[in-house]
C-alpha cells in the first residue's frame, strides 16, 4: 500500500467517525482522534515487537519461512506463545489445566499442545460459568440478548413473468385526498421509502378498506400469525402489549396498554416481510373505524415483479451493446443490478457535446434524439431499447454529439467508476474479444 | 498413500453396487438387506480418505461424487439416536451411531438431520429442502463444508446424514469468551472466505444464512458451515454454464425468498431489490463485527427496529475494546449498501477480499490445506464426544401427523431423498 493512499485511508476513517458522531467541537474531536489513533499503533507495535521475538527464533510452522509472523497469532509449535496476547489467551490461562487433552488433536509436523480453550459449556471436567476476567467485560451492552437466533423465511415467489399465471396487483379505487393520506402515512416507512413511482402506484392501489364497526375488535392478537399491515384512516386503536409474548385468556389477558394509534399512524409491518407472531394485540378504541390493509404476498409480489422485470429488461438491453458483447451473463446481471434509473422531461440535454463523458444510457421508455453542432436536424433518433454514451466507460473523450430527451423518457444508467468498480478497467473487457472494427464504428453517435 | 489407495477402491467398489443398481424389479427383502449392510459399510468408511483437494477438483472427484446421493436401504432404523445437537426452526440434529455395527465400526458417530415432512409444508420451506439436499450433495468434499454423505426419508420425515462435527458451534465458544481478539476472528473469516469463493465463483451458491450457529468446529479447530437450508444457486452461475451437473432448479424456475437470520440480513434482502452473492459478503462484515466485540452491528428485541437501523445506519464501533483501523475497514467494506461498493461484489470477487489489509500476511494456500493452526482447539475425549453442544428439551409429543391427504398432495416433492 502506498504511503499517499494509506494517509487518504486515516482521512477516510476520520471523515467517517466525524459522521457518526457528528461533534459539536470539531477540531477538538480531530485532535482526540489522532491522538488515540497514535496511540493505539504504537501499543500494537510494542506489544506485536513483544510477542513476535519468539517466533524469530526458529518457528517451524508449516508452509511458512520462519521470519514471517503468523497472520494469526502464536505459533503452532508453542501454546504458551499463544497465550500473550489477546481476550482468548485469557480463557486458555485459566481453562488449561481443566481440560483434557484430544487425542485426536492434528499434527503438522510439530508436537501438538493439547486444548486451548474449554469445552464452551463447562463440561465435566472444568464445570465452570464464564471465566472471572469476562464478567465485568466493558462497553458490553448488557441489554442485548445472547441467545441462539433462529432463521425467518418467507414463502418463495416465482416472479409473475417467469410463470405462466398473469397475475395483476388488486386494485381498490381511493379518492385523491384518501390517496394523499395513505401516502403520507407510508412515506416514512422504511418498507415503502424506497418504491419508485410505478411499485408506490401498485401498492397504494392495492390497499383495501376494512371497516372495524365496533369497540374492542381485535385487528390482530398477539402470539398469531401475522399476513396483514394495517393503515389507519378513520378511529382510534388501542396497543396492548402481554409480557408473556401472547395474548392470554381471562381478565388482564391483553397485558398493558401501551400506546394508541390515530388516523394516519400505522402498525402491523413486519407481516409484510415474513410470518412472524404478532408482537402486540391491537384493539379498536371506538365504534365506526375504518382501516387501510395490505397483506404480504400482495405486497412481496409487487415489489419482486417490477424489479425482476426490470432486470430482465436491462439484461436483454445490455446484451445488444457491442462494447459489452464479450460480457458473462453473470457479469451483465451483475451491471443491471447496478444501474440507476433516472426519468427526465421532454427536452431536456441528457448529455452536451463536448462534456467529458461519465455515464452511460440505457433508454428504457419515450424518445431522444442526437443532435451536432452546426446540424439544425437530429443526427440520430433513439427509442426504447436503444442505448447511447457507452464510449465514456471506455475512455474520456469528450461526448460526440448532444443527446436530447423528445418526450418524457426514463433512462437506466451507470457511471464509468461503477462499472469499473464491478469488472475492473473497460480495457481488458475489450481485450477479451477482438475488434476488429474501430472502435469508432461501435458508437452509434458516430454512424452517419 | 498404498492404503489410501486401497481404501479409496473400496469405497468406490461399495458406492458402484450400492448406487448404480440400475432399474431392475423391485429387489427382493435379501437383496434389500445387503444393500443395507453395504450402504453401512460406504458411511461408515466416507471419511477414511482426507486430504482436501484443490477446489476446482472438489466437484469432479468421483469419491466425492458419490457423497450426497439418496441412498436406497438405509432407514432411520440403522441408526441409534445418541442425543439431540441442536435445533433450528425446521429441524433437529442428532447425534447418531449406527446400529449394530461391526466391531472396527463401533465408535463411528454421525450428525442425522430430522425435517419433518409436515413442518416442511406448513414453514413453506418444501423448495428449500431440496435445495438444500442437492447443493449439499455437490458441495461435498470441500474442507470447511458439512459432508452430506447420504440421504433418506421415511413416512413422515426427511433425514440428512451428516459427517459429525464435534466441536460445535463457534457461537458457543463466542458467547463464552465475549469477543474474540482479532486473530482468531480473522483464522475464521479466513476459513469462511474461502468457503464463500468456492460457493460463489465456482458454484454460483448463496449460502444467504451466515451466522455463528451455523459455524462449527471439527476435531482439529477448523470451520465446517453448516446449514444449507437457504442456500440458492443463482441462474447465472459460471458453472452452469461450463459443466452443468444436473441442476436445473426443477419446475421451479426463479424464485425468490425472504430469507436469513434478522441481525445478519443484508439491505437489499430486506427491501427486496433482489438478492445475489452479495449478501453473504454484507454478512460477514456482520460476522467480523460481532466476532471482535461480541454482538452484532444492529441489534433490537423488536427485529422492525434492527431492520431500520440496517437499511438506513452506518456500522458503528464502541470504543472499547479497541478494534484495528484494519478491521473497522474490512467491515465497512463489507457492510456497504450500495452493492456497486461492497466489498467481495466488486470486481475482483473474493481476490480482492484476500488482499485487504486485515488479512496481510495470510498465505491463503496454506488456509485452505489447513495448515494454520486452529485458535481454538476443541476438548474431545472421544469420537462421539459431544461436550461441546448445549443440551436441548425434548421434541415436545403429540405433532401433527403427516395425513393421506398431505400426502397425495406433497410426496412427490420430497422423492429426491
Ligand atoms: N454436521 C453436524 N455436526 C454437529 N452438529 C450439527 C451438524 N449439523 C447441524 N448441527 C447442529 O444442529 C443445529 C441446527 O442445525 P441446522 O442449522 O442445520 O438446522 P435448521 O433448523 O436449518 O436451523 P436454522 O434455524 O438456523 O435454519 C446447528 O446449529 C448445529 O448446532
Ligand atoms: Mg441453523
Amino acid at each position: 500500500m502506498s504511503h499517499s493512499s494509506e494517509s487518504l485511508d486515516v482521512i477516510e476513517s476520520l471523515k467517517k467517525e466525524i459522521l457518526e458522531t457528528n461533534p459539536t467541537d470539531l477540531l477538538q474531536f480531530c485532535a482526540n482522534y489522532f491522538t488515540r489513533l497514535l496511540e493505539l499503533e504504537r501499543s500494537q507495535f510494542l506489544s506485536s515487537t513483544k510477542s513476535q521475538k519468539p517466533n524469530m527464533s526458529g518457528s517451524t510452522f508449516p508452509g511458512r519461512f520462519g521470519t514471517h509472523s503468523n497472520p494469526f497469532g502464536g505459533d503452532g509449535g508453542n501454546i504458551s506463545q499463544q497465550v500473550a496476547s489477546g481476550p482468548i489467551s485469557k480463557v486458555m490461562e485459566e481453562d488449561e489445566s481443566d481440560t483434557i487433552t484430544s487425542p485426536t488433536t492434528p499434527n503438522f509436523g510439530f508436537k501438538a499442545g493439547g486444548s486451548t480453550f474449554g469445552p464452551p459449556f463447562g463440561g465435566d471436567a472444568s464445570g465452570e460459568g464464564p471465566p472471572s476476567s469476562f464478567k465485568a467485560a466493558d462497553g458490553f451492552p448488557s441489554q442485548y440478548g445472547m441467545g441462539r437466533r433462529t432463521s425467518v423465511s418467507a414463502e418463495s415467489l416465482n416472479p409473475t413473468a417467469a410463470s405462466n399465471d398473469n397475475w395483476s396487483p388488486p386494485y381498490h379505487h381511493k379518492t385523491g385526498e384518501q390517496l394523499e393520506r395513505l401516502k403520507k402515512s407510508i412515506s416514512g416507512n422504511f418498507l415503502f421509502s424506497h418504491l419508485d413511482d410505478e411499485q408506490s402506484a401498485q401498492v397504494l392501489g392495492a390497499l383495501v378498506e376494512k371497516a372495524i364497526p365496533a369497540k374492542g375488535i381485535k385487528v390482530i392478537t398477539q402470539g398469531d400469525e401475522g399476513d396483514y399491515f394495517y393503515v389507519v384512516e378513520k378511529g382510534s386503536f388501542v396497543v396492548y402489549v402481554n409480557k408473556s409474548g401472547s395474548l392470554q385468556p381471562g381478565p388482564g389477558g391483553l397485558g398493558d396498554e401501551v400506546a394508541t394509534i390515530e388516523p394516519g399512524g400505522s402498525f402491523g409491518e413486519l407481516a409484510l416481510m415474513y410470518n412472524a407472531p404478532r408482537a402486540a394485540t391491537v384493539m379498536s378504541a371506538e365504534a365506526g373505524c375504518t382501516l387501510w390493509a395490505l397483506d404480504r404476498i400482495t405486497f412481496r409480489r409487487i415489489l419482486m415483479d417490477s424489479t425482476f422485470q426490470r432486470r430482465r429488461l436491462y439484461e436483454s438491453f445490455l446484451e445488444e451493446v457491442p462494447l459489452l458483447a464479450s460480457l458473462t451473463k453473470y457479469e451483465r446481471s451483475k451491471i443491471a443490478d447496478a444501474l440507476e434509473t433516472q426519468k427526465f422531461p421532454a427536452g431536456t440535454t441528457i448529455i452536451k457535446e463536448g462534456d467529458a463523458g461519465e455515464a452511460f444510457f440505457l433508454l428504457e421508455s419515450g424518445e431522444a434524439e442526437a443532435y451536432k453542432n452546426g446540424t439544425q436536424n437530429p443526427v440520430k433518433q433513439y427509442t426504447k431499447g436503444d442505448y447511447f454514451g457507452e464510449l465514456a466507460l471506455l475512455n474520456d473523450a469528450p461526448r460526440a454529439a448532444s443527446v436530447v430527451s423528445k418526450t418524457e423518457v426514463k433512462v437506466a444508467t451507470l457511471g464509468k467508476d461503477g462499472f469499473q468498480r464491478l469488472l475492473g478497467p473497460v480495457e481488458s473487457i475489450m481485450r477479451r474479444t477482438k475488434y476488429d472494427e474501430g472502435v469508432e464504428e461501435i458508437d452509434p453517435l458516430h454512424k452517419k | 498413500m498404498q492404503v489410501h489407495r486401497r481404501i479409496s477402491m473400496k469405497i468406490r467398489e461399495v458406492a458402484d453396487s450400492v448406487f448404480h443398481h440400475g432399474s431392475q424389479s423391485t429387489p427382493s427383502p435379501a437383496e434389500m438387506a445387503q444393500q443395507t449392510e453395504q450402504e453401512k459399510e460406504f458411511i461408515a468408511h466416507f471419511s477414511d480418505v482426507q486430504r482436501p483437494l484443490p477446489p476446482g477438483e472438489v466437484a469432479q472427484n468421483p469419491r466425492n461424487k458419490e457423497l450426497g446421493k439418496s441412498s436406497k436401504g438405509l432407514s432411520v432404523r440403522d441408526f441409534e439416536l445418541v442425543r439431540t445437537l441442536g435445533t433450528g426452526t425446521f429441524a433437529r440434529v442428532w447425534l447418531v451411531r449406527l446400529a449394530s455395527p461391526a466391531e472396527e465400526d463401533r465408535d463411528k458417530v454421525f450428525a442425522l438431520k430430522v425435517l419433518r415432512k409436515v413442518e416442511v409444508i406448513k414453514l413453506k420451506q418444501v423448495d428449500h429442502v431440496n435445495h438444500e439436499r442437492s447443493i449439499l450433495a455437490d458441495v461435498a468434499g470441500h474442507p470447511f463444508i458439512t459432508t452430506l454423505i447420504t440421504s433418506f426419508s421415511d413416512h413422515d420425515s426427511l433425514y440428512m446424514l451428516l459427517d459429525y462435527c464435534p466441536g460445535g458451534e463457534v457461537f458457543s465458544y463466542l458467547r463464552k469468551a465475549k469477543r474474540f481478539d482479532e486473530n482468531t476472528s480473522r483464522f475464521y473469516a479466513a476459513e469462511i472466505v474461502l468457503i464463500l469463493e468456492f460457493l460463489h465463483e465456482r458454484e454460483g451458491v448463496a449460502y444467504r444464512d451466515l451466522k455463528p450457529e451455523n459455524l462449527l468446529l471439527d476435531a482439529e479447530g477448523h470451520i465446517k458451515l453448516v446449514d444449507f437450508g437457504f442456500a440458492k444457486r443463482l441462474g447465472n452461475s459460471e458453472r452452469r454454464r461450463s459443466f452443468g451437473r444436473g441442476f436445473v432448479d426443477k419446475k421451479s424456475g426463479e424464485t425468490y425468498t425472504l430469507c436469513g437470520t434478522p441481525e445478519y440480513l443484508a439491505p437489499e434482502v430486506i427491501q427486496s431489490k433482489g438478492h445475489t452473492t452479495a449478501v453473504d459478503w454484507w454478512a460477514l462484515g456482520i460476522l467480523i463485527y460481532e466476532f471482535l466485540t461480541g454482538y452484532p452491528p444492529f441489534w433490537n428485541s423488536n427485529p422492525i427496529e434492527i431492520y431500520k437501523q440496517i437499511v438506513s445506519k452506518p456500522v458503528h464501533f464502541p470504543t472499547e475494546p479497541a478494534i484495528s483501523p484494519e478491521a473497522k475497514d474490512i467491515i465497512r467494506q463489507f457492510c456497504t449498501v450500495d452493492r456497486s461498493k461492497r466489498l467481495g461484489n466488486i470486481s475482483g470477487g473474493a481476490a480482492r477480499v484476500k488482499e485487504h489489509p486485515f488479512f496481510k500476511g495470510v498465505v491463503w494456500e496454506d488456509v485452505y490445506y489447513r495448515k494454520y493452526r486452529g485458535p481454538i482447539i476443541p476438548p474431545i475425549r472421544y469420537p462421539g464426544d459431544a461436550q461441546c453442544f448445549d443440551t436441548y428439551p425434548d421434541e415436545k409429543v403429540g405433532r401433527e401427523v403427516y395425513s393421506d391427504e398431505l400426502k397425495r398432495k406433497w410426496e412427490d416433492h420430497f422423492k429426491d431423498f
